[in-house]
């Protein structure tokens, strides 16, 4: 029984790709009002309610973007009242709401891939594309941290040696820089090691084979199978998609491929979620069994 | 049947007179655990290397070297890599990848076996070291002895012929250091794994340990069971050092009998052969000076709001001129302890006085002036510059330092970086010397400079603050010794009172003799009284 993030990297990252890259050459409402609604409802469920900063910095930037839009962009047909001679039409706050939407939908969407696609799962992704790239990434993952904390470190010894002799800007500077110097060293030395430990275990006598915990199964191909088949719905509806905002909104024409194309996208965004629910049920009924 | 035989090996690196390693020639049967030892500097990491043709150093190199008959040079990138496994003493900079699962797999990658097979090996090399538990981590979220470990499981897993390590337990604790040794005995006592390793710490691998080897400048001084190892190192003083307790003792006391190896042994050959009537060493009364140079009084401390505390209501006064040893397992607080004192981490409640004036009291950095200093436990992180003689910029330690003075501070040996980062410690002119964990990494007859040099600063009038896992050290050096637990100290008294009331945490020495002798708490201790007592007349035992 598999949740919808503990399926192969693979298989999430066509379903990211999908929902984002419809979204991203569909300006659409419907398309990005389901995309943002599907997004909060699986960020609540990866983060429960722990996020208040993320929804504030939302809220703020959505009003911001209402405000700001029609301050600067005066198309539009409807102009509602004149500021320092500049018109401020509704089609220009609709516009700003709306871009607003598209880019918390997606700031959403994303936060939740990051929940899903942790670092070992980015590596597996770029390691099916290239091994070494893989090992260079998994090595800097791994040094970045690393050579940050050795810098924290070295400054809080210097620090208890008295390295600040003074309350004076000039030598906190030149301190600082010596210690950056110092720890490029002790990287480069570091390095030493770290290779001799690599060569030692063979690293560079022939060809790599490559390992990862993720493995390709049924549920993996069912899930793209059922990404590609909503993707290609929705996008047999896109044509009757298109919305105008300027100089007047006008809403495509209702059509039965359009409408049918919206469902798919909305199965498509709502997918996480009706794994997520799909496996709660299938729990609980096993359960019951037991 | 022997799977490794060294023939006259000499090498010497580049630019240098004396050769590294002269004349070496042993063997080593398969299943075989050797124990290899010597002064820093006698030629053990270059042996070590020389045996692993990958990391090799480059050099002017004569005689031979065969593994499982066939000449080192000969065999296969793949065989050389896989058959000989090598684990170094840095816990983390042998680790390549960020995650605990692909470093097990690396080698194998490196290897290039399928998939299905490396997830076989690496399936039974988590069971056999009972690593299923961090499996999926971060190796950043790995304590160092889990990170050696870890070290030893990923090159454990390519099924290695010889395991070769070097040092591997100087940067680990007590207790880290026990979990590793008892990971070599179950991987050679099991797999029948031959394994090749050079320690500082003795006490443990010696009664291990199926042959001994000790390298003196180079050439080996002795290749044999460790039972007669007492008596060919007695009129080596470098070398006797860095035996347990029990053979030393054996070697000041002992006559012809046969050498017990550790505690339990030493225990059996003290009662057997010396009597008891004298139990107790006379203690000189110990007064300390009435000013005090670092006061706890009710300091508690945490890291974040969500964490308990590290130090809770913590109250001890340390006099001004004494030696004074703080003792704890990991995680007990010393070194965030040492941190609050020297003002990097400021405690919630409670005051820190040094010298009878508050921390807050001393204004624009003058605590670090001519006052305070503290030895970071990471010597490393105290260089600055290219040179040692850049490093100690004119200042002229009380220790010679001379023939350093054109290395770069990353070059010296272990012993040396401790002695450079302490004289640039002394350089700021401390009365009050914090020194956090200042034994680790270092040899025994470091350690016994070390506590010289502390002796003399104390002479000079420098109070000495250490905290240290070291008991053995702590026993030696300290004026007086307190133990921290959970963040308060629970005893605190003379070394000789400490160690002698305390029955588990205490030194080998008094181990061995507790419950015969009182108060002995040093080899010396137990020596000197064994020679006062006499022994034992046939009839008596």
């Amino acid at each position: 029984m598999k949740g919808f993030k503990d399926h192969n990297p693979i298989a999430v990252t066509v379903y990211f790709l999908a929902v984002a890259g419809i979204a991203m050459f569909n300006m659409n409402v419907v398309i990005f009002t389901s995309l943002l609604a599907g997004s909060l409802i699986l960020f609540f469920i990866y983060y429960r309610t722990k996020s208040a900063k993320t929804h504030l910095f939302s809220v703020v930037f959505f009003i911001t973007m209402a405000i700001l839009n029609p301050v600067f962009s005066h198309n539009g047909v409807t102009v509602l009242f004149v500021m320092n001679n500049n018109p401020v039409t509704l089609e220009a706050i609709l516009y700003g709401c709306f871009t607003a939407t598209v880019i918390i939908a997606v700031l959403y969407c994303f936060r939740c891939f990051s929940q899903i696609m942790t670092s070992d799962k980015l590596l597996y992704i770029f390691g099916a594309l290239s091994p070494k790239t893989a090992l260079i990434l998994s090595m800097s993952l791994r040094y970045v941290p690393l050579f940050g904390g050795q810098i924290e470190k070295i400054n809080k010894a210097q620090k208890a040696l008295g390295a600040y002799k003074d309350d004076n800007i000039l030598d906190t500077l030149k301190t600082g820089l010596r210690i950056s110097s110092i720890t490029i060293t002790w990287a480069i030395e570091n390095g030493i090691t770290t290779a001799d430990s690599m060569t030692a275990r063979g690293y560079g006598s022939g060809k790599r084979s490559r390992f990862s915990v993720f493995r390709f199964c049924a549920g993996d191909f069912l899930l793209i199978g059922i990404i590609s088949l909503l993707t290609i719905v929705t996008l047999f509806g896109i044509k009757d998609m298109k919305y105008v905002y300027y100089p007047a909104i006008v809403p495509p024409k209702t059509t039965l491929f359009g409408v049918v194309g919206y469902i798919a996208y909305a199965l498509l965004v709502l997918l996480p979620v009706i794994y997520h629910i799909k496996e709660a049920v299938l729990w609980k009924y096993l359960r019951s069994k037991i | 049947m022997e799977i490794l035989k060294v023939e006259n090996l000499t090498f010497s690196y580049p630019l240098c007179n004396r050769p590294a390693l002269n004349d070496v020639s042993f063997t080593v049967q398969k299943g075989e655990f050797i124990a290899l030892c010597g002064t820093t500097g006698g030629g053990k990491t270059t042996l070590l290397r020389l045996l692993k043709k990958e990391i090799a150093p480059l050099g002017d190199l004569s005689g031979n070297i065969y593994f499982n008959g066939a000449n080192l040079n000969d065999l296969s990138a793949a065989q050389s890599a896989g058959k000989i496994g090598f684990v170094m003493q840095n816990p983390e900079q042998q680790i390549v990848t960020d995650k605990v699962w692909h470093e097990l797999a690396f080698g194998l990658e490196n290897l290039n076996l399928p998939r299905e097979v490396i997830a076989r090996k690496i399936a039974e090399i988590s069971a056999f070291f009972g690593i299923e538990d961090w499996f999926d981590k971060k190796v950043s979220e790995l304590s160092g002895g889990q990170k050696q470990l870890l070290n030893l499981a990923a090159v454990t897993v390519m099924e290695p012929e010889i395991l070769i390590l070097d040092e591997p337990t100087a940067q680990l604790d007590p207790v880290a250091a026990a979990d590793f040794i008892a990971a070599i005995k179950k991987l050679n006592r099991e797999l029948s794994l031959t394994v090749i390793i050079a320690e500082h710490r003795l006490e443990e691998i010696i009664p291990l340990c199926d042959k001994l080897l000790i390298l003196e400048n180079g050439a080996p001084m002795f290749f044999d069971l460790p039972r007669k190892a007492a008596s060919a190192v007695k009129n080596t003083p470098e070398v006797l050092n860095f035996m347990p307790s029990a053979v030393r003792l054996f070697a000041a006391v002992g006559e012809g009998e046969e050498c017990p190896l550790d505690v339990c042994e030493g225990r059996e050959y003290l009662q057997n052969n010396f009597k008891n009537d004298l139990k107790t060493i006379e203690q000189t009364p110990y007064t300390h000076n009435q000013n005090p140079a670092l006061e706890f009084v009710n300091v508690c401390f945490r890291y974040d709001k969500n964490l308990p505390d590290v130090l809770s209501d913590l109250t001890f006064t340390v006099y001004k001129n004494e030696i004074f040893c703080i003792v704890g397992g990991n995680g007990s607080g010393k070194t965030t302890m040492l941190s609050v004192a020297a003002n990097i981490e400021k405690p919630y409640c409670g005051t820190v006085k040094v010298f009878g004036k508050k921390l807050k009291e001393y204004k624009n950095q003058s605590l670090y002036k001519e006052c305070l200093s503290m030895l970071p436990q990471d010597v490393q992180t105290v260089f600055l510059k290219n040179t040692v003689e850049e490093e100690l910029d004119g200042f002229v330690p009380p220790y010679d330092m001379q023939d350093l003075y054109g290395k770069h501070p990353y070059d010296l040996s272990g012993g040396q970086q401790q002695l450079l980062a302490l004289a640039k410690v002394l350089a700021t002119k401390p009365k009050l010397l914090l020194l956090d964990e200042p034994t680790k990494g270092l040899d025994a007859n470091a350690k016994l400079r070390l506590i010289q040099i502390l002796k003399d600063l104390k002479a000079d009038g420098v109070t000495v603050v250490l905290v240290t896992h070291d008991i053995e050290f702590a026993a030696l050096c300290a004026d007086r010794c307190a133990m921290l637990f959970r963040g308060e100290i629970v005893s605190c008294d003379i070394p000789r009172n400490f160690f002698s009331s305390n029955s588990i945490y205490t030194t080998a020495a008094h181990r061995i003799t507790r419950g015969y002798f009182d108060n002995a708490i040093t080899v010396e201790d137990a020596a000197e009284l064994c020679l006062k007592n006499g022994r034992r007349c046939g009839k008596d035992r």
